[in-house]
């Protein structure tokens, strides 16, 4: 059987960071798995500049910081598995990867590590109403995949559910690819995400429909795809009010409605699980090293809860340098004085309107890690 | 504090079958589970019934009286449980493979018993065995045919249980409620109620369905229960579409297996470690599931991915074509283990109000009717149904010295992990 001292599932932002984290302070045998045919997860597709200060990489486009990274890491020597599943997870910290190929095919691969860190993101919530199952309704992340990464248009006239941040940056990028989004459809009283998203939408003269959702999506387009959208207005209760329906051509409508935590490798390990609405729901407990309750297992980024790209790559690099001091690769003391250094930044991250809330998830979380390990 | 007539600790097949049943007889039921219904063992199992699978006696006799209880639940349950049937509206049966002359010999003779008994089996030859199963491997020694057993969805049965019980009126549910001890009246020792982390039931009679837990509920009245959890592990393939054509198909060493030591087969190291026995069915879904195994593992029900190879080994002996097949998935899970393989269903005499009707090993599913049924009969003094219910009787542990068995089955165990690390360190040399 295979054998590495660190295993990362996810090359995302917080797999990255772990990864650089780890080598640069001497862990000799990174490897780095990742499903997708690229590494950077949802950097990649983040062609917008990011807020805040600084040292938080403010200014710089996500997919910018997702190239440098890769570089970086393959700079430091980093092993990386591409179009790679982690589909098993035992005892004993033994993996099972199918393994992507040169040639396409795939190979199944056990291997024992000495330090596992998770780190394999979110998932996009889906939202049920008549026709959801219908071809062209989708993620807004797959859409946000398909123009940024793939280059393709999802479709030519797109109804947008979910005013959050990602409903608010994937629409306006989607008029960025030349698609018409007809228009935003917010449940809830207000819009979600941050007003200047907003407001760029709005000048462009994109109605968003707020106290609204979808009633239901008819397939009659080519193969069955989406070709009208039905909005209808709903009560303080969200019960929908008869008569106020407003019905739209469109082939595709993309839903904005919050990610959850992949947690199916955490969950396949003795790991203690908390449930917090926040964070998207259940995620693993863990300390300030990152390291779950099953020692030598630690986690980052949106499995540990759903946030944004910087947390995630600034967990990411407390997890690496974790690793690497179980590893023996430096001292308790070094490792220490790096991660005060990361948990500041962290801190850091987590202000303001929309971060405290995030503070206050992350201390419930990690407030569960029992004080004494067995 | 809330009264019942009797309260069942467990909300999983044997609980929710002996609730139904005492709400026909006119008891006011309470269930107290401390996860949720259909939780624990029926929520990691193949849903599979009949009595074929079954030592010929008691055993498979106590099968085939469940049967005629499904039989009867089919046809006044509201609640589809989703029982297997053929265009004739039988269940459609197992087919069991032998894999050398011992096998077949073992096979014709629990016919012959079973026969006797009036249960319904045949031993066929390879060329029958070719048309009941066609995509079976070409040189096997014979078979068994069971053409009566098949499948129920198990979760089904359990919430269908509680549904039609609920019919009643007199049926309460108490989920994620933890019972932490049993109320007993110091002098007769009889039972008063439980207490739990959500309060205190009063109730004169109380009724072990616990399952792989019994010990824990049997300990609260100073029993010591002789049961065990028992592991096993599935595989799910991905689609392929009719592979078997049967209900299910097993190797005839499933049966040998779990009631005798296995020295017969012609089988590799690693599915000799595992204990691994072929138990295959193409599902509804379209989906391949492929078992089994045996082995002691203590509570956990973590997949193992050696056990998954040693299955897949066993897969392909008897089905060739699986190699061409992707696994997608694998799940384990505890089949409450009763030292002397038979189920304990009965009062208990020492603890006047104390009722057990735990330990049914991987046969819960079917017999989960039968014990309901014979426990409403006990906790209602009627007659008993089943003629042979005294052999099920917790009496039969009286004379037993448990802690010395129970000790004997741990070596067994520790000797029989010792043989699975040899075949492991000496495969993966």
């Amino acid at each position: 059987m295979l054998n590495k001292q660190l295993l990362i599932v996810g090359a995302g932002p917080a797999g990255l960071a772990a990864a650089i984290e780890a080598k640069k302070n001497g862990v000799k045998d990174v490897l780095l798995v990742d499903l997708n045919m690229k590494a950077g997860g949802q950097l990649m597709k983040q062609i917008h500049k990011f807020f805040g200060s600084k040292e938080h990489r403010a200014g710089v486009r996500g997919i910018d910081t997702g190239a440098a990274m890769l570089k970086e890491a393959e700079e430091l020597g980093v092993e990386v598995w591409l179009k790679s599943t982690c589909v098993g997870f035992f005892d004993d910290k033994v993996a099972c990867i199918e393994k992507g190929m040169e040639d396409g095919s795939k190979k199944i691969i056990y291997l024992k590590a000495e330090t596992i860190i998770i780190a394999t993101g979110g998932q996009e919530n889906v939202v049920r109403f008549k026709g959801w199952t219908t071809p062209g309704v989708m993620g807004a992340g797959a859409a946000q995949t398909m123009i940024n990464v793939n280059k393709v248009q999802p479709g030519q006239n797109i109804v947008m559910l979910g005013t959050g941040n990602v409903g608010l940056i994937v629409s306006y990028q989607l008029m960025q690819a030349g698609c018409n989004v007809v228009c935003l459809v917010e449940a809830a009283p207000g819009i979600g995400g941050y007003g200047v998203h907003a407001s760029k939408i709005s000048r462009a003269g994109v109605p968003i429909y707020t106290k609204h959702t979808i009633k239901e999506v008819k397939g009659n387009g080519p193969n069955g795809r989406v070709s009208e959208v039905t909005i209808v207005e709903i009560d303080p209760k969200f019960n929908p009010i008869e008569g106020t329906e407003k019905t739209f051509a469109a082939d595709t409508v993309t839903l904005a409605a919050g990610l959850k935590p992949v947690s199916e490798l955490v969950k396949l390990q003795d790991i203690e699980l908390v449930f917090n609405g926040p964070f998207g729901g259940w995620v693993p407990t863990h300390n300030e090293k990152m390291e779950t309750t099953c020692p030598g297992i630690y986690v980052a980024g949106d499995t540990t809860g759903v946030e944004e790209a910087n947390t995630a790559l600034e967990e990411g690099k407390v997890a690496g340098v974790s690793a690497a001091e179980a590893l023996g690769a430096i001292s308790a003391a070094e490792a220490d004085k790096q991660r005060a250094e990361i948990w500041a930044r962290l801190d850091g991250l987590r202000m303001g309107p929309f971060g405290e809330k995030r503070a206050i998830a992350k201390k419930e979380v990690m407030a569960k890690f029992p004080g004494v390990r067995a | 504090m809330k009264s019942y007539d009797i309260i069942v600790i467990g909300g999983g097949m044997m609980g929710t079958a002996c609730a139904y049943y005492l709400t026909q007889e006119g008891l006011k039921v309470a269930i107290v589970e401390r996860g949720d219904i259909a939780g624990g063992t029926v929520s990691h199992t193949d849903g599979y019934i009949g009595a074929s699978e079954k030592q010929p006696g008691v055993d498979s006799m106590q099968g085939a009286a469940s049967m005629k209880l499904y039989d009867e639940m089919r046809k006044t349950f509201d609640y589809d449980f989703e029982f297997s049937e053929n265009e004739n509206g039988d269940p459609i049966g197992f087919v069991y493979f032998c894999d050398s002359e011992f096998e077949f010999e073992k096979a014709k003779e629990q016919v012959a018993k079973n026969q006797a008994l009036g249960i319904e089996q045949y031993a066929v030859d390879p060329y029958i065995l070719q048309q009941l199963e066609p995509n079976c491997a070409k040189d096997l020694t014979g078979g068994m045919w069971v053409p009566k057993d098949g499948a129920v969805c198990p979760f089904r049965v359990a919430f269908g249980f509680v549904e039609e019980a609920k019919k009643t009126g007199l049926l309460d549910v108490y989920t994620r409620t933890e019972v932490l001890d049993i109320k007993q009246d110091p002098a007769t020792k009889a039972v008063l109620g439980v207490v739990t982390d959500k309060g205190e039931f009063a109730a004169p009679k109380v009724v072990n369905a616990a399952g792989c837990w019994a010990p824990f509920i049997g300990a609260m009245v100073g029993l010591e229960v002789p049961i065990e959890p028992r592991f096993g592990q599935l595989t799910v393939s991905e689609k392929t579409g009719k592979i078997t054509q049967n209900r299910l198909a097993l190797e005839y060493g499933y049966y040998l297996t779990k009631f005798f030591q296995d020295g017969e087969r012609p089988i590799s190291p690693l599915v000799k470690a595992f204990n691994v026995c072929l138990n295959i069915t193409s599902d509804v879904t379209g989906n391949t599931v492929v078992g089994g195994c045996r082995l002691f593992r203590g509570f956990s029900i973590k997949s193992e991915y050696k056990i998954m190879q040693a299955v897949a080994q066993r897969g392909i002996r008897y089905y060739p074509m699986l190699k061409d097949f992707n696994c997608i998935r694998a799940f384990a899970g505890i089949r409450p283990f009763c030292l002397d393989h038979l189920p304990i269903v009965s009062d208990v005499e020492e603890v006047p109000g104390f009722y057990m009707a735990c330990g049914h090993e991987g046969d819960g599913i079917t017999l989960g009717p039968i014990t309901g049924k014979l426990i409403s009969q006990y906790a209602t003094g009627k007659p008993l149904e089943f003629e042979l219910a005294p052999e099920l009787a917790w009496a039969r542990w009286h004379d037993k010295d448990i802690p010395a068995m129970k000790a004997r089955e741990e070596e067994n165990t520790k000797a029989l992990k010792a043989v699975e690390e040899e075949v492991i360190r000496s495969l993966s040399k």
